[in-house]
């Protein structure tokens, strides 16, 4: 109780470090909120090719745009260690993608011939799942599901192309949520259609894919599998785990970056601040440290309660700024859902990380005023006016 | 503990300030001083004549540069910080003449302060104030704070304050200093009362006669040292 009554004994001066504080804080938990999302969706992808192969046309990488035909697809299956491959599609689904953080949303298709060996199983909240037989269906993702206005038997529009809804994803937190998914077919229909009319001339719809999935053999190691296609095939961009984890871990170094810049940020404004505000409390209080020391005050004592007062600041500053976060982060998600760009996601670890790290940040700031009040002469302290 | 009825000695205290670079102030020169249990004892003398330096270093609140303090028989001037900190916190208590009190806490909690300072837990601290501040009237005050105090209360609750960890001593300085003529008086007579009932030794510096008449015994100093009673001519 004494320690609020202390800080705000000024309580615009209170405020303004608190609010100093919130700020550092509300953007650490903003900024980390989107750093949780986007190591979710890695790891989710880090899951999705661990045990398989991926392979593209040359040139092109990640969601790539360049075909690859399917014809080649014996070839590849030939090679000794491939126990499938299997084509698929991965197209956005919007043409004009506008820029955005995140995942975009997805078109995605495949010739379904290795879902029995897929180990990333998707499971379904309404409908059932696509069926090699199906035409102009289609599965929606968890994120999608307000964007499209998507329900089991309803249609949807895929590039101007109606789809009858058979079903909806269970939310998986990583790339399927911004995906539907459409049979293999009307996927290289569309994928067609995106294709400059030089190049459609020569192409047959039926032979085009953006990829190929490789599943290994048992006991067949995926990182070498990739190598001996790529050596094999060198102008095949081959992927396999290990390459995968090395590209996204790439990419999100950056974002680990900014979080860390983030927090350094709000380490200094906060800090200082508190720095300021507990050395400007001090010399105000030089008179009352005075008074402490002749009723036989310890310098434990008088540490113990400017940091604690620090602490309480840092404390109120972290959770207001938690809060603000919070509501920030819910209302864009909020918002995001109309757009299937759900973009943050705010965790546990992050949440209680962030209200320790302002509580730690307000302690250490504390510490140099807090020595400077325990050590002041009480006989000078006492005079002090 | 027991020094041949002394309760505080100072012997031959020497004390210098520097006051900028080559200001030197020699605030004490060799002051030597006695102080009898139960006595209730006045020092005045000229400001400048370093008795606020002799009381500060009595009351442990400052180090001599040269000579002893002892306190009920214990050598408490080469005490480490600690130390001192526990020597003031049960042995003395001050009154000053600004009151010192501190302005955001209420008449019971500073007191109380002094209690908890002396390793008394939160609770028994709590009554302990009360009772002491009832001891000094103002048992219908504990929740005011310093300003809602007219000055006569303020130094009251100082008094109880001093007095609540009973110490064999209290050290004033300037007690009445701030206080008008009738709240001087009362002020001076709850000390004396005090004294009188429970044997507590006051040491009082002033500038004021009628705080030195109500005294036991009067000791003047100049120019840093205690000067003999022949050499003491009061006004």
């Amino acid at each position: 109780m004494k320690t609020v009554k202390n800080v705000f004994r000024r309580k615009l001066r209170a405020f303004l470090t608190i609010f100093g504080i919130t700020i550092g804080i509300f953007a650490l938990v903003v900024m980390g909120s989107l750093a949780e999302k986007i190591t979710l969706l890695v790891n989710g992808g880090t899951r999705f090719y661990a045990d398989k192969v991926t392979v593209s046309q040359g040139g092109s990488a990640g969601f790539s745009v360049n075909p690859i035909s399917v014809d080649r697809i014996p070839a590849i299956q030939a090679i000794p260690g491939v126990r499938l491959a299997s084509a698929g599609i991965t197209l956005p689904l919007d043409k004009e993608q506008s820029a955005s953080f995140g995942v975009p949303a997805m078109i995605s298709a495949s010739d379904l011939r290795g879902r029995n060996l897929e180990s990333f199983k998707l499971t379904y909240s309404q409908g059932r799942e696509l069926s090699p037989d199906d035409q102009g269906k289609a599965v929606v993702g968890a994120d999608l599901v307000q964007k499209l206005n998507a329900r089991v038997g309803g249609f949807i529009k895929v590039r101007g192309r109606s789809f009858q809804v058979v079903g909806i994803l269970e939310k998986t937190l990583t790339i399927p949520d911004d995906a539907v998914i459409i049979p293999f077919r009307d996927a290289q229909n569309i994928f067609f259609n995106d294709l400059p009319e030089l190049v459609q001339k020569n192409i047959n719809p039926d032979m085009l894919a953006t990829g190929l999935t490789i599943y290994p053999k048992p006991g067949v190691n995926p990182d070498k599998l990739a190598e001996e296609i790529g050596k094999k095939y060198p102008q095949y961009d081959a992927i396999g785990p290990a390459k995968f984890q090395q590209q996204v871990t790439n990419s999100t170094h950056i974002f680990t970056t900014i979080v860390f810049g983030v927090a350094l940020i709000s380490l200094l404004v906060g800090g200082l601040s508190v720095i300021n505000t507990m050395t400007m409390s001090v010399y105000e209080r030089t008179r009352e440290v005075g008074i402490r020391k002749s009723l036989g005050a310890s310098d434990g004592r008088i540490i113990r309660q400017f940091l604690g007062e620090s602490a309480f600041i840092g404390a109120v500053g972290g959770i207001t700024g938690l809060a603000l976060g919070w509501l920030f982060v819910l209302v864009a998600n909020k918002a995001g859902e109309a757009s299937g760009t759900v973009i943050f996601l705010l965790t546990t670890r992050l949440a209680i990380g962030s209200i320790a790290f302002a509580i730690v940040l307000g302690v250490f700031s504390g510490l140099y005023p807090s020595w400077h009040a325990a050590r002041l002469n009480p006989v000078q302290a006492l005079r002090y006016e | 503990m027991n020094d041949g009825g002394v309760i505080l000695r100072v012997r031959a205290l020497y004390k210098t300030y520097e006051l900028g670079k080559e200001n030197l102030v020699r605030a004490l020169r060799g002051a030597s001083l006695e102080v009898a249990w139960s006595e209730m004892l006045a020092i005045i003398g000229p400001s400048g004549s370093g008795k606020s330096t002799a009381m500060h270093i009595m009351g442990c609140l400052d180090t001599p540069d040269q000579g002893e303090v002892w306190l009920e028989g214990r050598r408490v001037d080469k005490l480490k910080r600690r130390e001192l900190n526990h020597v003031r916190s049960r042995q003395i208590g001050f009154i000053f003449q600004g009151f010192n009190l501190i302005p955001t806490f209420t008449a019971a909690e500073n007191v109380a302060l002094a209690c908890e300072y002396a390793g008394m837990p939160r609770r028994k601290a709590k009554a302990a104030a009360a009772r002491a501040l009832t001891g000094v009237d103002l048992g219908d005050r504990l929740s005011h704070h310093p300003s809602e105090l007219s000055g006569g209360q303020q130094q009251r609750v100082a008094i109880a304050r001093a007095l609540v960890n009973e110490p064999a001593i209290i050290l004033g300085d300037e007690p009445t200093g701030d206080l008008d003529t009738i709240n001087s008086r009362e002020i001076m007579q709850m000390m004396r009362d005090i004294n009188k009932s429970t044997g507590t030794t006051f040491v009082l510096v002033t500038h004021n006669p009628e705080v030195a008449a109500t005294c036991d015994r009067t000791v003047c100093m100049r120019d840093g040292v205690v000067l003999a009673d022949e050499e003491c001519r009061p006004g």
